[in-house]
């Protein structure tokens, strides 16, 4: 609720003048009963037919006044509402792009991208309501009890006894709902996450022929969900005709007592009449209860949500704050990009296995380092440490003998080009994708760098050139020309330190030693995940990892000497003679 | 202060996109005009449970029947008995108002609980239509569409619909109801007040369609902008890393915050719209009562009619545009769920992958010869991309072909046809001897296995992810097929081993373990026609040594197709098919076609 408070507060005259104006109408239709009363006690009752046209009057020239407040708080509501909303997600968006990586994959992304949409847009409509019927439920029937004690005090009391218990009643019943909401959500993004899936792994399903078990695997979790829908809602449909029937009894109390306060002279017909307006009215506004208790619930099981972002905790906002200090104490101006591992070691958060262990090696400015190993042998995660995507559990990483905790990460990532391993491009042109690297790039360093990843000469190819649509509304790249991109895209940022995470796998030979060549020009420390002993050959330093630990390093002429596993590397791609070159790639050749 | 006062007013209009064409270039159908289409279809559904919604209707017309006698028994009661009449009478009377008030709660609370479970059921249903025709849909149609934006009408329009069926239904039923016999008992009291009472309806008629003409496209853009921001969330939250990586937070968050703008725009003014009708309804609600007040007061006075007449008017003026402010209420729910539901059924009308021969048949044993016979192909819809041209060749059981060529030389379009995600438009495929498109679909699948170069991981356990291959293996065979895919060992050194629940998409296992398990997952399937489309590619050679084993031994006695680029994967091949421009320029084994001096010996020679 604080949350939401605390959202609300830029949108507060807006708010308040929401409610002000429901006021008015609000304060309109109380009248209304009591003007009736007048109508036939002071009219109808002494044939005085200039004090009926008068209140008439009266009835009418509210209930246009009334309409423009109504119309004015619906400007006011959903001013604070969609502002409240866009507030909201602007926020959550910028918590969830200010997780460090590691934290960022505690949340599911289905679950990430409800909580974003789904969950935002049911606070949002949940606000606009309050403002516009949901606290006017309360108010009415508030209103009501004063004005009916107003009229009558003893028939007023009836009213106002009976109300207060069932207030009491239906919010116990909100909390239940509440619970009950909450699962109907969870099993919600079950449903969610076998559909994510299913849109992504569609083309293996189908060859597969699994279609009927995917069908199966969502029908039990929509069926769950079902159920969970059914149960909640049906509480809450239960509660209104009971609270109902309890209203009911009211007025037929009304009508047996008032009908012995007329006979005792202690009441005038009028008098209860109005009491008996009062108690439907206040009928009236319960009935509405039932539909924005659900809404409650739902937004209550909502905002938990959003919250659980909102709550957690990162290291990296440690950093941020950190990183203030550090640009003002600690300026590095450029980075030459000498880069030092002392014992570094890193297990996963909330995980025993150790990923890396004691990982020491010193890259100096403008070197080329191999890294070579099996899948699973943590060569990714050691590259991920440096841009401080992961965080080391032990040992200390420093560039330029600084160590990297102490440079502002935003000067740290500018220094450093990555290329991972899988290709992410993002929906736009192949332009803006390069861009991407830098931005504000001139065409001609987007050029540059493309040719430097040598996919220029493919690019001119295509009809729109630099301007040709991605993504999978645009046109479909094969996987090496995707690979060169991104490689671009790095480049472009004319990094100190470049990262290439096995990304020339589906380069061919001679694009690949072109690449790596047009690399040589630029003054950059490069780190090459590769599994090709055409490209450790000409290495500074090879690492060669297995099971997260460093069974070796140095030169490829010291390595065929000190490790056998190299050798045998070696060996497998040196076959029966073969030039090591040729074990690669065939097809690939075509494209350059 | 007095900016942010009218800050309300002064929101900028939203440029609607009045031609939303769904990006590949087809043209959209009339939506307007499908209301009453898309809301028959929806009825379909409703009627499946017919029995139970007869009861539900029957129960809204008793609860509709009972709230108004109810306001009508109060009436008498001020005529009649609270001035005066006789004691036991009152009791009596008393006693007939309480049991219908009793009535009326308990046949609305059946209607609802009964209608909850009707709607829920539909909703299921509508749910699980979709998700089928989603796996009927021919594959192209995913590389046309943003994920994000088909998760939109799976989640969120099919929710809007739901939540829609649960209350709206009902309400707009039980409201047109309650205006009926409203009027009816109206009429019998007095005509005339009843006619001045009426005054209002045009004017809520011009009203409402005022309001419902700007809210009905308004609506549909914030539905849009929606999709747009929901597509533009997951595929940044994708590539979240790279984000991080080129320190790119502030970039996205301001695209982000573009599409947030769109949204907060288009969506201020639907809801103010939307706004406008229950707020024209209490106007004239207001009005209404004024008017039954003055006119019925100076009637009574006249004595044409009695207080009590007056009383059940006014309450019953109200219970008249209640409805109507329920129905107005309800009308914007509805208009959104029926943007939704249209938006749904647009998928379920995309059309389904080609019917093959009802007299196609099932094959319970493949041999696994494969012939090519002068196949021709052409995506109708861009001819630019890659087609194949007079393809002819032949592959004999337990043969290896390699397919060789650039990309776009029609090596995956060749893969494609022969799985039968398309049919050739010139020429005939056959498997054993048999024209494939006389075959089902499925049953020419379920021989075959595809390891395909970005496996595909589901949330669940190492073992279930295996167990894909084919549903009914035992723990044994799962383990047997993981080794003879040499992916025993390191799935033994997981936490947890088999039982890893694995994450959508693989997260925590490498690209090279992940394909380790496709290809015991292949190994499971037991097929008898292989693919393997770039399976090593993400591979790394000292892993694929190992792999290799397990290749080898996957593709012993099967025929397969081998898209590789590596040399070593190729020269193994029986056959090798050199593609270029959707043209079979060179066939033969790695030694005849380096004899041959053509275009692959060029290759080879570097």
């Amino acid at each position: 609720m604080a949350m939401i408070l605390s959202f609300l507060k830029k949108y507060r005259i807006a708010a308040l003048s929401a409610l002000c104006m429901m006021l008015i109408e609000l304060s309109v239709e109380l009248i209304q009963p009591l003007l009736i009363s007048k109508i036939i006690d002071n009219g109808i009752r002494e044939e005085n037919l200039s004090v009926v046209w008068l209140w008439g009057g009266v009835l009418v020239g509210s209930a246009i006044l009334a309409f423009g407040a109504g119309i004015a708080s619906s400007f006011f509501a959903s001013h604070a509402s969609q502002g409240f909303g866009y507030d909201l997600r602007d926020k959550l968006y910028d918590k969830v792009q200010s997780f460090s990586y590691s934290v960022f994959n505690k949340f599911e992304t289905s679950s990430l991208i409800t909580r974003l949409t789904g969950d935002i847009t049911q606070l949002q409509d949940m606000v606009f309501m309050s403002l516009r019927f949901a606290t006017r439920v309360p108010l009415v029937v508030f209103g009501s009890m004063i004005m009916a004690l107003f009229v009558n005090v003893k028939l007023g009391l009836l009213l106002t006894v009976t109300v207060p218990i069932l207030f009491i009643f239906v919010i116990w019943m909100m909390k239940l709902a509440s619970r009950l909401f909450k699962k109907v959500q969870q099993r919600m993004d079950a449903v969610n996450g076998v559909i994510q899936e299913n849109l992504t792994g569609m083309r293996l399903i189908r060859v597969f022929v699994r279609m009927g078990h995917e069908i199966k695997r969502f029908e039990k979790h929509s069926k769950e969900l079902m159920k969970a829908t059914v149960s909640a809602i049906r509480l809450t449909e239960t509660m209104m005709p009971f609270v109902l029937l309890m209203m009911n009894g009211g007025v037929i109390a009304i009508l047996w007592f008032g009908r012995k306060d007329i006979a005792a002279g202690q009441a005038t017909l009028g008098e209860v009449v109005a009491v008996l307006n009062y108690t439907l009215r206040t009928l009236g506004a319960l009935s509405a209860l039932s539909w924005i208790m659900t809404s409650y619930s739902r937004a209550s099981a909502s905002k938990d949500r959003v919250q659980e972002v909102f709550m957690m905790e990162d290291a990296v906002q440690v950093d941020e704050h950190s990183d203030k200090q550090l640009a003002q104490g600690n300026r590095h101006d450029s980075v030459d990009g000498k880069l030092e591992f002392e014992k570094v070691g890193f297990r996963y958060p909330e995980s025993d296995i150790s990923v890396l262990e004691d990982i020491s090696f010193t890259a100096l400015p403008g070197q080329r380092i191999a890294i070579m190993g099996a899948t699973g042998s943590g060569k990714s995660s050691l590259i991920r440490l440096i841009p401080r995507l992961y965080e080391p559990t032990s040992g200390i990483i420093r560039i330029d003998g600084t160590d990297i905790r102490q440079i502002p990460s935003t000067q740290l990532r500018g220094a450093i080009g990555y290329v991972p391993q899988e290709v992410m491009l993002f929906t736009g042109t192949i332009r803006e994708n390069i861009a991407w690297g830098r931005e504000g790039a001139s065409l001609e360093q987007i050029q540059e760098a493309a040719k430097r990843a040598q996919i220029h000469e493919t690019i001119e190819s295509l009809t729109h050139g630099y301007d040709t649509l991605l993504g999978q509304r645009g046109v479909n790249l094969s996987g090496g020309q995707k690979q060169r991109l991104s490689i671009a895209r790095a480049l472009v940022r004319q990094p100190s330190i470049l990262i290439l995470d096995d990304c020339t796998s589906a380069l061919d030979v001679r694009t690949e030693a072109a690449l790596l060549n047009a690399l040589t020009e630029l003054s950059c420390t490069t780190f090459l995940i590769t599994q090709k002993i055409s490209s450790t050959t000409a290495a500074d330093l090879i690492l060669l990892l297995d099971e997260g630990c460093l069974l070796a390093s140095g030169r490829h002429e010291e390595l065929l000497i000190n490790s056998t596993l190299y050798r045998k590397i070696y060996e497998s791609q040196n076959r029966k003679g073969e030039e090591p070159g040729y074990v690669q790639d065939l097809h690939r050749t075509f494209q350059t | 202060m007095f900016k942010t006062f009218t800050e309300p007013f002064r929101h900028e209009f939203p440029k609607l996109d009045r031609q939303q064409t769904s990006s590949n270039g087809r043209k959209p159908k009339a939506r307007a005009k499908d209301w009453s289409g898309t809301l028959g279809r929806i009825w379909r559904y409703l009627a499946l449970r017919k029995a139970k919604l007869t009861l539900v209707l029957l129960m809204v017309l008793c609860s509709s029947a009972l709230a108004l006698l109810g306001p009508y028994l109060v009436g008498v009661a001020v005529d009649d008995f609270l001035e005066g009449g006789e004691g036991t009478a009152w009791i009596l009377f008393l006693a007939g108002l309480g049991l219908s008030y009793v009535g009326f709660s308990l046949t609305s609370w059946l209607q609802n609980i009964w209608m909850i479970e009707i709607s829920q059921e539909t909703v299921y249903r509508m749910r699980l239509d979709l998700f089928r025709h989603l796996h009927q849909l021919p594959i192209p149609f995913y590389g046309k569409r943003q994920q994000g934006e088909i998760m939109s009408r799976l989640t969120n329009d099919i929710e809007n619909v739901s939540s829609t069926l649960n209350s709206s239904a009902i309400q707009i039923f039980s409201s047109v109801l309650t205006l009926v016999g409203t009027l009816i008992v109206m009429l019998y009291l007095s005509p005339l007040l009843t006619l001045l009472t009426f005054l209002i309806v045009p004017l809520m008629a011009l009203g409402m369609r005022w309001i419902s003409r700007r809210t009905g496209p308004l609506f549909k853009q914030r539905q849009k902008n929606l999709g747009d921001l929901n597509g533009y969330i997951e595929e940044t939250l994708s590539g979240q890393v790279i984000i991080q990586a080129f320190s790119q937070e502030q970039r996205v968050i301001s695209e982000f915050k573009e599409r947030n703008v769109a949204i907060r725009q288009s969506g201020f003014w639907a809801q103010t719209f939307s706004g406008f009708i229950p707020k024209l309804m209490n106007a004239l609600n207001n009005l209404s009562f004024a008017v039954v007040a003055g006119v019925g007061g100076i009637l009574a006075i006249r004595g044409a009619i009695t207080v009590g007449v007056i009383i059940v008017f006014v309450e019953y003026a109200r219970q008249f545009t209640r409805p109507l402010n329920d129905l107005a209420n309800q009308w914007n729910t509805l208009l959104s769920a029926i943007a939704g539901a249209e938006r749904v059924f647009e998928i379920m009308d995309e059309e389904v992958e080609e019917k093959h021969d009802t007299d196609a048949v099932k094959l319970d044993h493949v041999e696994g010869a494969v012939v090519f016979s002068g196949v021709s192909f052409s995506y109708d819809e861009d001819e630019a991309e890659e087609t194949l041209e007079d393809i002819s060749f032949e592959a004999k059981t337990g043969e290896m072909i390699a397919l060789v060529g650039p990309t776009g030389a029609g090596k995956t379009t060749l893969i494609q046809l022969l799985s039968q995600f398309y049919n050739p438009g010139q020429g005939t495929i056959t498997v054993d001897g048999r024209d494939i498109t006389t075959i089902r679909r499925e049953s020419l699948r379920s021989h075959m296995a595809f390891v395909l170069q970005d496996s595909f991981l589901f949330k669940g356990t190492i073992r279930e992810n295996i167990r894909f291959g084919r549903l009914d293996a035992t723990d044994e065979e799962v383990e047997e097929a993981s080794r003879l895919a040499n992916a025993h060992s390191f799935i033994k050194r997981l936490p947890g081993g088999y039982d890893k629940v694995l994450e959508t998409g693989g997260t925590g296992i490498s690209q090279g373990q992940k394909q380790l398990l496709a290809i015991a997952r292949a190994i499971l399937a037991n097929p008898s026609i292989l693919v393997l489309d770039e399976a090593t590619s993400s591979i790394d050679t000292v892993t694929e040594i190992k792999i290799q084993e397990g290749l080898e031994r996957l593709m012993k006695g099967r025929t397969s197709f081998v898209i590789a680029h590596r040399l070593n994967t190729i020269r193994q091949a029986d056959r090798i098919l050199v593609l270029k421009d959707g043209r079979l320029i060179e066939q033969g084994s790695h030694d005849e076609l380096l004899e041959q001096q053509g275009f692959y010996s060029g290759l080879y020679q570097g």
